[in-house]
């Protein structure tokens, strides 16, 4: 049973004389199959909150589990590999090279788990596939439109079958409508494959989205997206 | 009441100011960046800048000395050996209708020794007519003539060389012999202007009448005819050489001085050819490193409301600032290694011309290297700004792109570079075929194909490695093949510094090791028909005389001694050519040297020449006079016509004007002269040649004028010598090497450097530090491997046209040996060095922590 689990967190940093606690005893758990979607203030402590959930930093109090094993205190091979193996992530500005094309990307994480690149390519095509850019498989990555990068990313984040989907600004850089699509899909993939989903975003249509809404303030976590970050528009 | 504001002066409504602040805060931000890229700059105008200023330096030194001696003279009277001739003609032209000034010299070579060192120098003796001539080295001798009688007028840059000053006294070797002779004066620029850095010396004529030993002869007279007057006066001169001396334009020796120079100009101008285009594509590389900072930088200036006129004009004076400074610097950097590394003049050249050591640079060439290091800057900066402000492309799409954009290369440019190679490979191939004389052409039109082949080449291998990886478990090959394609563009551009370094190395170093490999072969079969050598010291050519006297008896009847022969030689002009003429005595068992021979018959070609009236010429000669083997021509001696029939033809035994060589009777006859330029000494069986070579000092006594080789010795001076003729050549190999590995080195790592952010994506999709440092060095390693592959196979044929050249047109001996192991060293070098320097950046950046390639 994939479960993410956050418990009593502290991440303080330095800020010259200041120290300020960016993530400050927050617990948080993502169950199998559910979507969350974390609001916050520019500076608030979200990608803080999303590196130490990926065992990408450890922090000062309070543990990180997944799956009942602890990840927060991890050697970097071991660590790598958990990412590797485990975690699938998306990125804000995509991280595609831009001369290659949309499969070669999207079964280029597979490279560091021993697969050849024919065999990554060959697994990689379903998931291509699944997010709609069965057509556009040969397509260099610059010939493609944002919201098609951003599936190509999903794919190579999906291609390793991860047991858990973090998700920095996904949508950060496409329009409303691009944005709506991608944020479909990714809950859509979070309640089939039974993987616990956290979207760190600004993007407040996400809270339409999402199983289960958070927001980060001040280094405390609460339910609910705050009143001025929540959609100012209808939903079309 | 409204206040006007004042402006300024505006450039597309900037003003100056605002350019100056926005280039300070990129100072500021990207010191490091900007400090590399001009490095990257200053490092490829150095190179050519360098190169450019030791091609043209040799003629433009002598040309400027050749002009400050001879002044306002148009004519002279020659003589045809050192001996020169009798100082009475010289007064008889004097005398000649039309005359206005006759200026008579007596130059004889010679070696000075001072307290801290001894130089080859050509003594000058002079009159006080020689003022008359207004040059500037001897218009200001009026009051010097005074302080250098008795004595001698060393030039500032001699006397700085040996140590002496004024007042003292230091040692002349001439003529076999030597004196003791005080300095009079050290003579400095203000003085004789260019000749301050010459190896002369000066004294007045009948000083250096007594020391070379040649009473009341003088070697050349300056004539200014009256104005209108030059061709009588050439005719009158002509009445009065009576066919004994040459009548010549005064600046004479400047032609033979280029024709002599010519085939070391034309390889340094290949060599300065190729340092242009990897100078250039140094600065561009290092300036390509910075566009993507300035492309996201244009965009920010767009997004604020900068329109496209005020962006370019930013960039363009920022590049142009940058490109400026760097070339400044780049000047200065060449400039030292003009004087120091290249600053080599050949030995052979020396010993046959006054040429002085401060490289001339003319303020066009300064010009120049700076205006080349200012486009190369504005060109790598400019055309990718300018595609993303072309009209309809969005303001800010800079900012949002994926990876790194303008790095795809178009099929259709890969295969025009694979067509307009091989295009460029058939008409070179043609060009050399049909004129051998322009494969110096050929092998700058083959530099360019290098880099025209590289697109091709390097997509092709790319596209070749691809499948190949494919099926590859656990290997980081695939990942670096991927990384290569999407870096196209910037990595053809490192690969063509690659390649054109490679070429330039194994092309030319390849036919400098066998022209080296040639020259000793003539060497060896020139030097073992003796056991012991006595010659005048630095004698090279063999062609300074000296007074034998009873030398030859004296180490006849000295123990362990077989026999002596007399051998003799000179220098003659004939034409433009300043021949090497060679007499060996009939009882030499070679007189042609095997190696050396192209047309004719060894032993028969031997036999004429013992005979006499027979020689054997250099190619160059043959060709230029349309002479086949038995032909009859003459040549102009001491005595008038001397006939001869061809009884070989040889390459030019590393003398680029041309040898002949005859018997030392005809030479005794026609130059009317018995002294010997050297005793060759067959010792006894079982003496040794060291034992030798005392017996034979013992012998000669006191003459410290004269010097004693084993035959040994005698190769590897001359060897040395031969190599340190070429040792310019050499150097600017093994330093373009030097700078490509270097820069390339730099390149590599910072385009790691900034590459932090799509490493750090990687790591966070779960790939370790030793994944991506194995990646990233195979990376390096295809991209090198790829230019040193373009390179090496067309080095090797650039070698064999080199060398093809060398033999056909310069008349130069060479063995041509591809020289595996050479090229395979400078592979391993050019690939392993950059590899090893990038290896700690490389390690840094894979590093990197994955939280890098979040946003907060």
């Amino acid at each position: 049973m994939s479960t993410l689990e956050l418990r009593d967190v502290v991440k303080c940093y330095r800020n010259g004389e200041e120290v300020v606690r960016a993530v400050d005893g927050v617990a948080l758990t993502v169950s199998r199959g559910e979507f969350v979607a974390l609001f916050g203030p520019s500076g608030s402590g979200k990608t803080t909150l999303l590196l130490l959930a990926a065992g990408l930093l450890v922090p000062d109090s309070g543990s990180v589990m997944f799956d009942g094993r602890e990840i927060s205190r991890l050697s970097d091979a071991q660590s790598a590999t958990h990412r590797l193996r485990n975690v699938g992530f998306v990125f804000q500005s995509f991280h595609l090279m831009g001369s290659t094309t949309a499969l070669n990307n999207a079964a280029i994480k597979l490279l560091a788990d021993g697969y050849s690149l024919r065999e990554a390519r060959a697994r990689a095509q379903p998931w291509l596939d699944r997010v709609g850019l069965a057509e556009r498989a040969l397509q260099t990555a610059d010939r493609l439109s944002m919201g098609e990068r951003q599936r190509v990313a999903i794919a190579r984040a999906l291609v390793s079958e991860p047991r858990l989907l973090l998700m920095d600004e996904p949508t950060g850089n496409l329009d409303s409508k691009r944005s709506r699509e991608i944020l479909a899909l990714l809950r859509d993939i979070c309640h089939e494959r039974h993987v616990p989903g956290l979207l760190v975003t600004h993007d407040s249509e996400a809270s339409i989205f999402a199983d289960r809404v958070l927001t980060l303030r001040d280094g405390h976590l609460s339910d609910g997206i705050d009143a001025d970050l929540a959609p100012t528009s209808p939903t079309r | 009441m409204t206040r006007r504001r004042r402006l300024g002066p505006t450039i597309v409504g900037l003003r100056p100011s605002t350019l100056i602040f926005l280039y300070g805060w990129r100072l500021t931000r990207h010191t490091i960046q900007e400090l590399l890229a001009g490095l990257g700059i200053a490092i490829g105008v150095a190179l050519f800048f360098g190169v450019l200023v030791a091609s043209t330096s040799i003629t433009s030194s002598a040309g400027q000395i050749i002009h400050a001696v001879t002044g306002s003279a148009r004519l002279q009277l020659v003589a045809r050996s050192s001996e020169g001739f009798d100082e009475r003609l010289a007064r008889r032209a004097g005398q000649l209708p039309g005359v206005r000034v006759a200026a008579p010299i007596l130059r004889a070579n010679a070696a000075i020794i001072g307290p801290a060192g001894r130089e080859s120098i050509q003594l000058i003796g002079v009159t006080p007519r020689q003022i008359a001539l207004k040059g500037t080295a001897t218009r200001n001798l009026g009051a010097g003539s005074l302080l250098i009688a008795g004595g001698l007028g060393l030039p500032s840059g001699v006397a700085s060389q040996i140590g002496a000053q004024a007042g003292e006294k230091v040692t002349v070797l001439i003529n076999g012999n030597a004196d003791m002779v005080p300095v009079r004066a050290v003579l400095g620029s203000q003085t004789v202007g260019a000749l301050a850095d010459s190896p002369i010396a000066v004294a007045l004529l009948p000083v250096v009448q007594r020391l070379s030993g040649n009473a009341r002869r003088v070697t050349e007279v300056y004539i200014v005819p009256a104005p209108g007057a030059d061709r009588r006066v050439e005719a009158e001169l002509r009445r009065l050489a009576a066919g004994r001396l040459n009548v010549e334009p005064a600046e004479h020796e400047l032609t033979v001085l280029k024709a002599t120079a010519a085939p070391t100009s034309q390889s340094t101008t290949l060599f300065a050819a190729i340092s242009t285009m990897i100078g250039f594509l140094l600065a561009l590389n290092a300036m390509l490193l910075t566009v993507p900072e300035r492309r996201r930088f244009a965009a920010d200036l767009r997004t604020q409301g900068y329109t496209p006129r005020q962006i370019i004009l930013i960039l363009a004076s920022q590049a142009t600032l940058l490109g400026t400074v760097a070339s400044c610097v780049g000047v200065a950097m060449g400039d030292v290694l003009s004087r120091t590394l290249f600053h080599q003049v050949p030995s052979y050249l020396t010993l046959a011309f006054p040429i002085g050591t401060r490289p001339v640079i003319p303020v066009v060439l300064v010009l120049l290297a700076i205006g080349c290091g200012v486009l190369a800057t504005l060109l790598a900066s400019l055309p990718p700004i300018l595609l993303d402000l072309r009209p309809g492309r969005p303001v800010d799409a800079v900012l949002h792109e994926t990876g790194e954009a303008g790095q795809r290369v178009g099929r259709l440019a890969v295969l025009g570079s694979g067509v307009a190679g091989a295009l460029l490979l058939v008409a070179i191939t043609t060009l050399v075929l049909v004129i051998p004389r322009l494969t110096v052409i050929g092998g700058v039109l083959l530099a360019f194909t290098v880099i025209c082949l590289i697109p091709f080449v390097f997509v092709a291998t790319v596209r070749a490695l691809s499948p190949a990886s494919e099926s590859l478990r656990r290997s980081m090959l695939p990942l670096a093949v991927l990384e290569l394609d999407a870096t196209a563009t910037r990595s053809i551009a490192l690969t063509c510094v690659t390649a054109l370094a490679i070429y330039g190395a194994i092309a030319v170093g390849g036919a400098r090791t066998d022209l080296v490999r040639g020259l000793d072969h003539a060497i060896v079969e020139y030097l073992d028909t003796a056991d012991v050598w006595v010659t005048t010291s630095d004698n090279f050519l063999t062609s300074e005389s000296f007074t034998a006297g009873r030398a030859p008896s004296e180490i006849l009847n000295a123990p362990g001694i077989a026999s002596v022969r007399t051998y003799q030689g000179a220098l003659l002009d004939v034409g433009a050519r300043r021949l090497w003429i060679r007499a060996r005595p009939a009882s030499d068992r070679t007189l042609i040297q095997a190696s050396q021979l192209l047309k004719g018959n060894l032993t028969r070609a031997t036999s004429l020449i013992r005979k006499g009236g027979w020689a054997a010429i250099s190619n160059g000669i043959a060709e230029e006079r349309h002479l086949h083997i038995g032909e009859a021509f003459t040549l102009p001696t001491p005595s008038g016509a001397m006939p001869l029939r061809v009884a070989a033809i040889t390459n030019n035994v590393g003398w680029p004007p041309g040898a002949i060589t005859i018997n030392t009777s005809d030479y005794s006859h026609y130059w009317q002269t018995v002294n010997p330029t050297a005793l060759e000494v067959n010792l006894k069986p079982g003496v040794s040649p060291l034992a030798g070579k005392h017996a034979v000092e013992h012998a000669l006594g006191r003459r410290p004028g004269l010097l004693v080789q084993t035959y040994g010795e005698r190769k590897a001076r001359y060897q040395e010598s031969a190599r340190q003729g070429l040792k310019s050549l050499n150097q600017i190999s093994t330093l373009l090497v030097l700078a490509a590995i270097l820069a390339i080195a730099f390149a590599l790592s910072t385009i790691i450097w900034q590459r932090r952010e799509h490493l750090a994506s990687l790591k966070a999709q779960g790939y370790d530090s030793s994944q991506l440092l194995r990646a990233l060095l195979l990376e390096g390693t295809i991209l090198l491997s790829i230019g040193c592959l373009d390179g090496a196979v067309l080095g090797v044929y650039g070698h064999v046209l080199a060398s093809r050249w060398l033999k056909l047109t310069t008349g130069f001996p060479t063995a041509f040996s591809v020289g595996g192991s050479q090229i395979l060293l400078t592979l391993v070098i050019v690939i392993g060095v950059p590899l090893a320097v990038i290896a700690l950046p490389g390690l840094a950046a894979a590093r990197v922590p994955p939280g890098a390639s979040f946003q907060e």
